[in-house]
């Protein structure tokens, strides 16, 4: 009885200590940016049906400042997010290579998506598909880290 | 002279008339239609509208609760709809055919799943 004590009292702190919220290590980010890159993340060659003009662009940074900004910033590097590094995974930056480096169609399949466990959330329906496709075009013409300022919910 | 001149104008007149008729014009109405939409998250009533080419409408829409929006892309129309004052979006459309407009204004979880249809026939 005291042995089977013993085991659930360490199974419990092995499980809380699972929980904990830490910083992966180099060979678990490696394994997950491949995993996502070439099997979970779809939508490959779905091709980006808004060309990049100005227009376009600028709707999706007004897309994008209304909803992703939370967690993004408002200029996709994570600027101002006060939770942003705390997080595991870290909130991605959206300018690196690791998500730069996604086609539009699965950066589109991520939006709509989200990818689990991560805490990027599934988001269609919460956007038009046209919101979706503008985004990812500012996604693509990140303006320079700072330069938008602070989200309006952390900096009020 | 001036018999003359009066009974040439209603010549030409009777001639313009004529070849109007015989082209298929039907005058435009003076006053354009007026649609009421209603707007609440995260739906437009009526959902689906059918016009004719050619003919002035003007949707009157008015917001049940928080500010939308309403964007046909296609016909590059968008309107932000208020809290308090309905919001006129008057337009003759010029192409037939089925057109989907979606809210323009976040407005919570259900906001990409806000549509109006617009039916466009001859």
């Amino acid at each position: 009885m005291r042995r089977l004590c013993l085991a659930s009292a360490f199974g419990l702190l092995a499980v809380l200590a699972g929980c904990k919220a830490s910083s992966p290590s180099k060979v678990e980010r490696g394994v997950m940016r491949w995993t996502k890159h070439t099997v979970s993340v779809r939508n490959k060659s779905e091709r980006n049906p808004l060309p990049p003009t100005s227009e376009n662009i600028a709707a999706g940074k007004e897309a994008f400042s209304h909803y992703c900004v939370a967690c993004h910033g408002m200029d996709g590097q994570n600027t101002g997010v006060p939770f942003a590094d705390s997080m595991s995974p870290p909130v991605p930056m959206l300018n690196s290579s690791e998500v730069q480096s996604y086609t539009d169609g699965q950066l589109k399949w991520v939006i709509d998506n989200g990818i689990e466990p991560s805490g990027m959330p599934a988001s269609k329906g919460i956007l038009s598909d046209e919101e979706i496709w503008s985004t990812v075009l500012f996604i693509r013409h990140l303006p320079p880290a700072g330069s938008l300022g602070d989200p309006p919910m952390y900096s009020k | 002279m001036k018999a003359g001149i009066i009974l040439r104008s209603i010549f030409v007149g009777c001639l313009a008339m004529g070849s109007l008729t015989l082209s298929g014009f039907s005058p435009v109405p003076d006053t354009p239609r007026r649609i009421e939409v209603s707007v609440k998250r995260f739906a437009y009533t009526p959902a689906e509208i059918t016009l004719k080419k050619g003919e002035p409408v003007v949707l009157v829409l008015t917001t049940e609760d928080v500010a939308h929006g309403l964007k046909f892309k296609e016909l590059n129309l968008n309107s932000k709809i208020d809290k308090g004052k309905p919001s006129e979006l008057a337009f003759t459309p010029d192409k037939v055919g089925d057109f989907v407009g979606h809210c323009s204004v976040f407005c919570g979880s259900g906001h990409g799943s806000m549509t109006l249809t617009l039916h466009v026939t001859e």
